[in-house]
């Protein structure tokens, strides 16, 4: 068993072997590891929880088509053996091997972009990997990258000015330079299974779904762990040991995508990200849940498996993945099982995952033609917040424009992800009107009762869940 | 001047090279440590053991109140706030032990074995509860003017009501932080994020017993800090003091965000019960207000920022008869304290909504009514407390704003829109900002200043103001530069530091630049006067016929000049040298008051203010009224900086000040459950603007050509003011929602306007609408 694992930082190959490392251990993660360094503390925490973006990292890997993709992503929720095989970019690289300024820190400069500077590391990395991508610089764009770094100064202004002037004109940069030396070096880097053991803690990272499945089953409490956005709170948050994890990233057949004529197939360690590109033509109420979830940061991170194996009642991609009737499939050493979103997830915080089981994939079925499908996710702020409440509606008219089928999924009304099933009945096969509506929002309203928290009151919550109903018949009026 | 030149550091930001106390590379001796705090709003400690703790290896002390080795006290202005608890605690997050260890984690497992036992008892935990076991924390305060009762009898409409505002945590990206380095004898070196050093070497020297010259207090740059580091940062400078001074060994304490958000005080929430009266034509007549602010469990700066309220509940409105009363009340919660704006916001926000709602009465423009009430030049032109309002442009930036916001044709398409939608609704708000700039305690506005001129001709500049982004250290190299008459980049400004320039103010009430600017303008001052002399000898050494004089010598491009006979110039840096072999001392303190300023507490008369900033800003809106989700669509502001010291940064302060005010009044809410333990105590939960929730259209500008007659390049004060700009998106989401109603009903509303708040304030119009 192997348990060093190799990336490159300042341009150099780094090993850290865990059977050997005293300071760091397997769940040290990228932020503490690097302000441990004398050289790396331009990389800043500002939560340790993924919020605020200070610690914002790139991380650059083989795209597959012998060139590099680069991420940006919180340091403070990444463990250390995610690194493996891939360059690690902090804000100390940016700047031109002369001392210049990089276009991106040249224009904050410029654009008084930063005020106490504290969170500006942050935006530069961000920005950094914006100038990379092939993203245009349109204001969205920009906005949507910048979503996970928050600034109390400067008000923002200054900092869109900035990247929409830095990201006009990309020409390639001291990166473009040394790309081809970057990719030699990480191609020699091997991916392998790998199991890094402390005297209190097992890290695994198996190369295949069997290799998991296997390790799983020799070690049952194992935690396995997609993007770790969740798990790793565990660590940075409630500072607890966790003895026994399994990583998913090598595991290619993780990572696959696969379109068909009639339904899109995710495997489990997709992440937001990518779900949200591959959901834009034919599921455009994914997307829309995928573009206010969380930041590009975090969903760079975030995988379905993830989301679903939290089976949070807030979680976003439950009640949307079940507009679409989407299956999840779940492998164990006896085999694989075909379960419905609705029943994969059955009470709080519980999916019905078998002893030995694992999430391996989505099924999302494409819509028939004429089916209506929409998410809606209230927070207290629009954006990089949890939702207080989330809704998704799918409807499907007949020709006289009644309500033949309807299906509404709720997050954040109870214990767990609910269909409002006595609304459902009500309305289907009535005319779409406005009566007809106003009369399903007060049974909507009774057939949940929800809580009160830190996010909102009951109260709030009841008023949101059937105004959200009325909400989703006046968009479709516009259709 | 170079006006738009960048933030000194604005480089090292970019780079990650700035240096924050947390970044410092101490030695491998460095511990760090963790505070110990109560779990209970209010408790007895019935016993505890720290020993277990102790042995831990790893740990090198555990301390309590016992260990103090001075004053067991951190309050800053009255002494009622212990620096760790005796046998009672009065707030959650109240400091109890202290731990040092070899790292966080250690610290941790040593927490884990320290065994307290407490014995919980009723606690305070609302104004309201307050209120009705009367906990005043100090007698109340009044100030009045007119006859109010008699003219509020008098009075044609009249309403009344009551206003909650919010607490608002400072959320600095860098949280509390100090690191602290024993040296010989009682010596003790702190870095500390703190904008207050002299303050933070008084409490260090007071809890280790020592005089104050044994303690020099480093601060370089905060990251962030928006009042939370005024009296607050002391705090965690105290601790790390007292651990360094048990162990005898560098020691830092940087808190956890959670930690940070849950021990440290706020923005003062306010409870603001107000009558007042008007005329037919909206104008004011009579006004009562009463603030009561939640101080927390400690005195803290409760009274100065109440204070400030009181001052500001007129904002830039003539009120011929009014009464404020202000109480502080105590409550079981971490002390709350300094927060961008000083009161001001709270003080601001209940004439506004006053205003707001005559409008709505008497079915008129909002704007237009408050064009009506603004001071006036000639007559109607004296606060409460008595102070003229001089210089005044409210009337000019009206019009200005009203004519580029297009406020008029705005109106009528926002009627137009809202008539033609039933589930979108837009609103509009105009308002004004007229913000006093001085220290209320009159005798904190002082300033001191040390300029160092070396033989190569470059200059070394400290001053007392501390930078925490704000850009007072490019203010101030700008200031020399251009006293001095030679470029930016001779001049270097480092660290503040108690003690190259002692006995200082907080940097804080907006007046870093005004004061520190004038000092280091005193120390150039004095240096140039020793140095024109030689100059003018040396002039006059060749015999001319026509002498030079002093009076004629400038300091110019990097030159010294004689304007009568410009062919006589040395430069700079070679005139330096010549002083130094003439043996002219090369080095000046400064220092600087504020002229004319006073105000007495008793007949609640005076002048505190040096002088009035003005501000105003125009929002629009768009509200979904089936979610309560709102957008800033175009936000217009026109604000008075007088002359600008530095366009780019005033417009950074005045961008991020109103941003600020927007979270305040609209996501950032803080709550707290039966026990006292405060929900939102991360980002998760406590929400600051997002960069998507700025206006989607936001047009600033500085008013032009208006000098300010009596302060350091005839710039003002920029800090605090444009944060109750903000004002203009709160009320212009109050107009939205009144569109609901036809604007005939007056809608509930209070700070912050949550999504959960404008939608209820909605549903109950729609009901009420219904009936
Ligand atoms: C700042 C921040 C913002 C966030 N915003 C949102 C948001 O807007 N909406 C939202 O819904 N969530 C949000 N989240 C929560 C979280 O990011 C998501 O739930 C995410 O999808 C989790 O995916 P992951 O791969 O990172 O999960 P992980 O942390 O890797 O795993 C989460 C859980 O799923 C289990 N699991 C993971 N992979 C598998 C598998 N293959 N088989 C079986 N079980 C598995 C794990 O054991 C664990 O219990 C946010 C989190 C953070 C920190
Ligand atoms: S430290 Fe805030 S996102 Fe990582
Ligand atoms: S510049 Fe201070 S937080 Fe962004």
């Amino acid at each position: 068993m192997n348990s060093c694992i190799g990336f490159i930082l300042d341009e150099k190959l780094i090993e850290i072997d865990f059977s050997k490392e005293r300071k760091f251990t397997p769940t040290t993660t990228v932020l503490n590891y690097l302000r441990d360094l004398p050289n790396h503390k331009g990389v800043k925490e500002g939560c340790a929880e993924g919020d605020c973006g200070a610690c914002t990292i790139v991380i650059a890997e083989l795209d597959g088509r012998n060139g590099l993709q680069y991420r940006a992503v919180n340091s403070c929720l990444i463990f250390l053996p995610k690194l493996h095989g891939k360059w690690l970019i902090t804000v100390e690289n940016i700047k031109n091997p002369d001392g210049s300024l990089h276009p991106v820190q040249q224009a904050m400069v410029d654009y008084h972009g930063s005020q106490c500077g504290f969170c500006t590391p942050g935006f530069i990395m961000s920005m950094f990997a914006l100038y990379k991508s092939n993203l245009p610089n349109t204001r969205a764009v920009i906005e949507d990258a910048l979503t996970g770094n928050l600034c109390r100064c400067t008000g923002y202004q200054p900092i869109i000015e900035a990247a929409e002037f830095a990201l006009q004109d990309r020409k390639p940069d001291h990166f473009s330079k040394i790309e081809k030396e970057i990719i030699a070096i990480l191609k020699k880097i091997v991916l392998k299974s790998m199991q890094m053991a402390t005297d209190r803690q097992k890290y695994f990272m198996p190369v295949s779904v069997t290799e998991l499945l296997y390790i799983k089953n020799q070690n049952p409490d194992a935690i396995i762990i997609n993007g770790a956005s969740d798990i790793a709170l565990r660590v940075t948050k409630k500072y607890e040991l966790i003895p026994s994890i399994i990583d998913t990233m090598q595991i290619e057949e993780l990572h696959v995508i696969r379109k068909s004529i009639d339904h899109l197939y995710c495997g489990s360690a997709i992440t937001l990200n990518q779900l949200m590109e591959v959901s834009r033509e034919w599921y455009p109420a994914i997307y829309e849940a995928c573009s206010v979830f969380g930041s590009k940061q975090i969903r760079e991170m975030a995988t379905i498996g993830g989301n679903l194996g939290t089976a949070s009642p807030i979680g976003d991609l439950p009640p949307v993945l079940a507009a679409y009737k989407t299956d999840v499939v779940v492998v164990s050493e006896k085999g694989a099982r075909i379960i419905p979103v609705d029943e994969f997830i059955c009470g709080y915080r519980k999916t019905s995952l078998k002893k030995g089981e694992i999430i391996k994939g989505i099924k999302i079925p494409k819509p028939m033609d004429g089916t209506i499908i929409k998410f809606y996710k209230v927070s207290k702020r629009k954006d990089l917040d949890i939702s207080t409440v989330s809704a998704a509606f799918r409807l499907t008219p007949d020709k006289e424009k009644k309500i033949n089928e309807i299906k509404i999924i709720f997050g954040g009304m109870a214990e767990m992800t609910k269909h409002a099933v006595k609304t459902e009945k009500f309305l289907k096969g009535k005319s779409r009107t406005r009566e007809t509506i106003e009369q399903a929002m007060p049974i909507l309203e009774e057939e949940f009762t929800p809580i009160s928290d830190a996010r909102s009151s009951a109260q709030f919550r009841s008023v949101i869940a059937k105004n959200l109903l009325l909400r989703f018949f006046d968009d479709l009026a516009d259709t | 001047m170079t006006p738009k030149i960048p933030h000194e550091s604005a480089r090292k930001h970019v780079t990650g090279e700035a240096v924050y106390v947390d970044d410092m590379l101490v030695n491998n001796q460095l511990l760090i440590g963790k505070v110990v705090y109560s779990p209970h709003a209010h408790a007895k400690i019935k016993s505890f053991h720290l020993d277990v703790a102790r042995n831990l290896p790893g740990v090198y002390a555990v301390i309590r109140y016992q260990d103090i080795p001075g004053e067991n006290q951190m309050g800053p202005v009255v002494h009622d706030e212990l620096c760790l608890a005796k046998d009672e605690v009065n707030c959650i997050g109240q400091a109890v032990f202290l731990i040092a260890a070899e790292s966080e984690e250690i610290c941790r497992e040593a927490e884990k074995l320290i065994k307290i036992e407490y014995k919980p008892s009723e606690a305070i935990l609302s104004i309201e509860q307050a209120i009705a076991k009367n906990n005043l924390m100090g007698p109340e305060r009044k100030i009045e003017t007119g006859d109010v009762d008699k003219a509020l009898k008098k009075c044609k409409h009249k309403i009344s009501g009551s206003l909650t505002t919010g607490a608002q945590e400072h959320w600095y990206l860098e949280t509390q932080a100090a690191v602290c380095i024993p040296g010989e004898d009682n010596e003790m070196k702190v870095y500390s994020s703190t904008q207050h050093p002299s303050e933070t070497q008084a409490i260090v020297a007071g809890v280790l017993g020592i005089n104050r010259n044994d303690v020099v207090v480093e601060m370089r740059r905060m990251g962030g800090a928006f009042g939370g580091k005024e009296t607050q940062a002391n705090h965690v400078a105290a601790w790390s003091a007292l651990l360094a001074k048990a162990t005898g060994q560098p020691v830092k304490i940087r808190l956890f965000r959670d930690d940070d958000q849950i021990m440290t005080g706020k923005r003062h929430p306010y409870l603001i019960n107000y009558k007042a009266g008007f005329d037919n034509k909206g104008k004011l007549i009579a006004v009562e207000f009463e603030l009561n602010a939640n101080g927390g469990m400690a005195t803290d700066l409760s009274f100065a920022i109440l204070e400030r309220a009181m001052f500001h509940v007129d904002n830039a409105y003539y009120i011929p008869n009014l009464r404020v009363i202000g109480r502080v009340w105590k409550t079981n919660q971490p002390s709350n304290t300094a927060f961008r704006g000083f009161g001001g916001p709270q003080g601001m926000a209940a004439i506004e909504t006053i205003v707001d709602r005559i409008a709505r009465q008497l079915k008129m423009d909002a704007a237009e009514i408050r064009r009506r009430n603004f001071y006036g030049i000639n007559d109607r032109n004296l606060t409460h407390y008595d102070q003229k309002v001089e210089n005044n442009h409210l009337k000019m930036m009206f019009d200005r704003i009203l004519h580029s916001s297009e406020y008029l044709k705005r109106r009528q398409d926002i009627n137009e829109f809202n008539s033609k939608n039933e589930f979108k609704k837009k609103g509009m708000s105009l308002t004004p900002v007229k913000f006093g700039i001085s220290f209320t305690t009159s005798f904190l506005n002082q300033a001191g200043a040390l300029v160092n001129i070396y033989q190569d001709g470059t200059v070394l500049v400290n001053h007392g103001g501390t930078e925490m982004g704000q850009g007072l250290h490019t203010k101030i190299q700008q200031i020399a530069a251009a006293e001095l008459g030679i470029s930016f980049e001779k001049i270097k400004l480092t660290a503040t530091d108690t003690s190259k320039v002692p006995n200082t103010s907080a940097t804080a009430a907006s007046s870093g630049t005004d004061l520190n600017g004038m000092a280091v303008k005193n120390a150039i001052d004095k240096l140039k006067s020793r140095m024109i002399p030689f100059i003018v000898d040396h002039f006059n050494e060749k015999g001319e016929i026509i002498k030079s004089q002093i009076r004629a010598i400038h300091f110019i491009n990097d030159c010294i000049i004689d304007s009568e006979n410009p062919a006589r110039k040395i430069d700079f840096a070679k005139a330096v040298n010549m002083c130094y072999i003439k043996q002219v001392p090369l080095s000046a303190t400064g220092f600087y008051r504020t002229p004319d300023i006073y105000f007495n507490r008793e007949k609640g008369k005076g002048k505190p203010f040096h002088y009035y900033v003005f501000g105003m800003a125009v929002s629009e809106v768009l509200l979904d009224t089936l979610t309560g989700y709102h957008k800033i669509l175009r936000t217009d502001i026109l604000h008075d900086v007088g002359d600008s010291l530095n366009p780019a940064i005033d417009m950074g302060q005045v961008q991020g000040g109103y941003i600020q005010g927007v979270g305040w009044c609209t996501t950032e809410e803080c709550k707290w459950d039966e026990k006292g333990n405060l929900l939102n105590h991360s980002p998760d939960t406590y929400k600051i603007p997002s960069i998507q929730d700025i206006p989607e259209d936001f047009r600033c500008s500085l008013l032009e050509d208006v000098p300010n007659p009596s302060t350091i390049r005839k710039s003002k004060a920029v800090g605090e003011p444009p944060f109750m700009l903000a004002f203009s998106a709160w009320l212009a989401v109050k107009d939205a929602i009144s569109a609901v109603a036809d604007h005939q009903i007056e809608p509930e509303f209070s700070i912050p306007a949550t999504n959960e708040v404008i939608l209820l304030s909605l549903e109950k119009l729609r009901s009420i609408k219904k009936q």
